[in-house]
């Protein structure tokens, strides 16, 4: 398996979806960094700190940016396969297909997680930046170690919602379906994040997750794990069952 | 006899149209095996089911006297395939896509690939990314994947489509070697008749999704040769003559039907002598088949492309 999930980061040399992601995910950063900057002239006050920051950027990166981002990675992981036409030449290696979808699931993590942490590292340097320049309260990197498991468990729950689009990849063996359901699954996490109801809604139901919202909400926690673990299994059982049953024409 | 594909009315149905339509093959061991068909015949269709690529909806596959589903790590060990253009990963070199399918294979040799790579003429390009390769470089990247680990058994669909007159000749010969030193069976399908005649030990025709014909090449080339077919009152009679008075004549007789094979001087001769020795000679009728109007015939016209 080891070997499997190498291979699969070695298709990744090279690939401009590297440095395209990462591109990607700093833009959080940045929003943050404007954003703290728009703060401090408009209202000069107000005092903030590095974890006022990292609060607000898991908005962005949990609901907004980073699933846009992870839904493509997702798209270009599991369909260039087909456009490159790979498959006719690596299934009779032979490889198992169920083998062949673990690999890319275990690298697709890896790659969620590690831009998790480029975001991560990201905040804390930018935040770094106005701190030279106005000073920022409580900057410290224990403050911000802190914040590191958040990070990386809504990289774990991010990975779970995003197996959907994996199957739409899949099916239909292009990017253009799934970024069109990763906006469609944005607009709706977008309106439901200052909602309760958002509990139902997997994709916000991650950030009330890691935010601790669900209490507050008044619906269980469970529930809301349950809902995501649904929409995860039935993502991993249909793409699965796609690649195990397609014939490959 | 030992096979080393062997299939039992293999069928292969999308809806209502059978593409493969009860399609018994038989490759023996270390022989090449010339597939030949029109396209659409359903000759990548019956390749990818050997493969796995595409689940047959009927019929059975043995490879290697096995059942091909059961034990499909083992059987495919010894496979090395190509299904037309090969794919591969165009971010890598040529070099680093081998790499990944011998880790995938399981059997990461440091010296497979730059020998293989060696053996297609692609060492000099090993650094060249593959999005940059024209289709012959491709072509033969897929060639150099497919005989990397050393198979017993090559399934070939069409692999000298995009080579240059020079690749192909490098090409068979390497096959041809392969088959004849190393004992490797070799399945290989292509438009290219005249290419097939040069490397084939027994050739399959495929139509309309139905395996038309199974020949032995000697046998095939008897049928494609020029000959003088004589249509006598006794064809024992014939023989006798022909073999005490033409000795090393190549002939056959069927019936009262003589063939004469091979062009012959004697041709006049040989009739006034028949008709010397009291045999009514109906008809003679000088005969030129290439294999191409052969298959032209078998699988309806319009060539085999």
């Amino acid at each position: 398996m080891l070997n499997l999930i190498c291979c699969e980061l070695i298709k990744l040399k090279r690939s401009k979806m590297i440095p395209i992601s990462i591109i990607g995910v700093l833009s959080t950063p940045l929003l943050l960094l404007l954003e703290a900057v728009q703060t401090h002239f408009d209202k000069p006050g107000l005092a903030f700190t590095l974890s006022d920051i990292y609060k607000s950027s898991v908005l962005y990166s949990m609901l907004l940016t980073n699933m846009m981002i992870y839904v493509a990675i997702t798209a270009f992981l599991f369909s260039r396969e087909y456009s490159e036409n790979t498959l006719k030449t690596i299934i009779p290696i032979p490889i198992s297909r169920s083998r062949l979808l673990i690999g890319k699931f275990c690298a697709l993590l890896l790659w969620i997680l590690a831009l998790n942490f480029v975001t991560w590292a990201g905040i804390f340097i930018v935040c770094g930046l106005y701190h030279v320049v106005f000073t920022l309260e409580k900057y410290s990197f224990p403050a911000a170690i802190v914040w590191l498991p958040t990070y990386l468990l809504g990289g774990i729950l991010m990975f779970l919602t995003i197996s959907p689009f994996a199957f739409a990849a899949e099916k239909t063996k292009g990017f253009v379906a799934p970024v069109i359901g990763s906006a469609v699954i944005v607009m709706g996490s977008a309106a439901l994040a200052n909602h309760d109801w958002g509990v139902f809604y997997p994709w916000t139901a991650i950030f009330f997750l890691v935010q601790g919202k669900i209490n507050s909400s008044g619906y269980s926690t469970a529930l809301s794990v349950i809902i995501i673990l649904l929409v995860s299994a039935a993502g991993f059982i249909l793409t699965f069952y796609h690649l195990k049953t397609e014939d490959l024409k | 006899m030992n096979y080393i594909i062997e299939t039992d009315h293999l069928t292969k149905r999308y809806g209502a149209t059978a593409v493969v339509d009860q399609v018994n093959f038989h490759v023996p061991k270390g022989k090449v095996y010339g597939l030949l068909g029109r396209n659409g015949a359903g000759k990548t269709t019956a390749m990818k089911m050997m493969l796995q690529l595409v689940f047959p909806t009927d019929g059975s596959i043995l490879l290697f006297g096995k059942d091909c589903r059961d034990n499909a790590a083992a059987i495919y060990k010894n496979i090395g395939s190509i299904i037309e253009t090969p794919g591969f990963y165009g971010n890598l070199t040529g070099e680093e896509n081998l790499e990944i399918m011998a880790r995938l294979r399981g059997q990461f040799c440091k010296n497979a690939v730059p020998n293989a790579l060696e053996i297609v003429g692609l060492n000099q390009e090993k650094r060249k990314i593959f999005s940059n390769y024209s289709l012959g470089m491709k072509q033969r990247l897929g060639i150099a994947a497919a005989i990397m680990h050393k198979p017993k058994l090559l399934i070939l669909d069409e692999p000298i489509n995009g080579l240059d007159p020079i690749g192909i000749c490098e090409i068979r010969t390497f096959l041809s070697k392969l088959s004849r030193d190393n004992g490797t069976t070799i399945f290989i399908s292509s438009h290219v008749l005249s290419e097939i005649e040069q490397i084939a030990d027994i050739i399959g025709v495929m139509h309309q999704g139905r395996l038309i014909e199974e020949v032995d090449m000697a046998e095939l080339r008897n049928r494609s040769r020029t000959y003088t077919e004589f249509d006598l009152s006794d064809g024992q009679m014939a023989a006798i003559i022909i073999k005490s008075s033409y000795p090393g004549t190549d002939y056959t007789i069927q019936n009262n039907t003589l063939k004469v094979y091979g062009p012959s001087p004697v041709i006049g001769e040989m009739n006034r002598n028949f008709a010397l020795n009291g045999l009514l000679v109906t008809r003679i009728n000088p005969r030129e088949e290439n294999l191409e109007e052969y298959f032209s015939k078998l699988i309806g016209g319009g060539g085999i492309a």
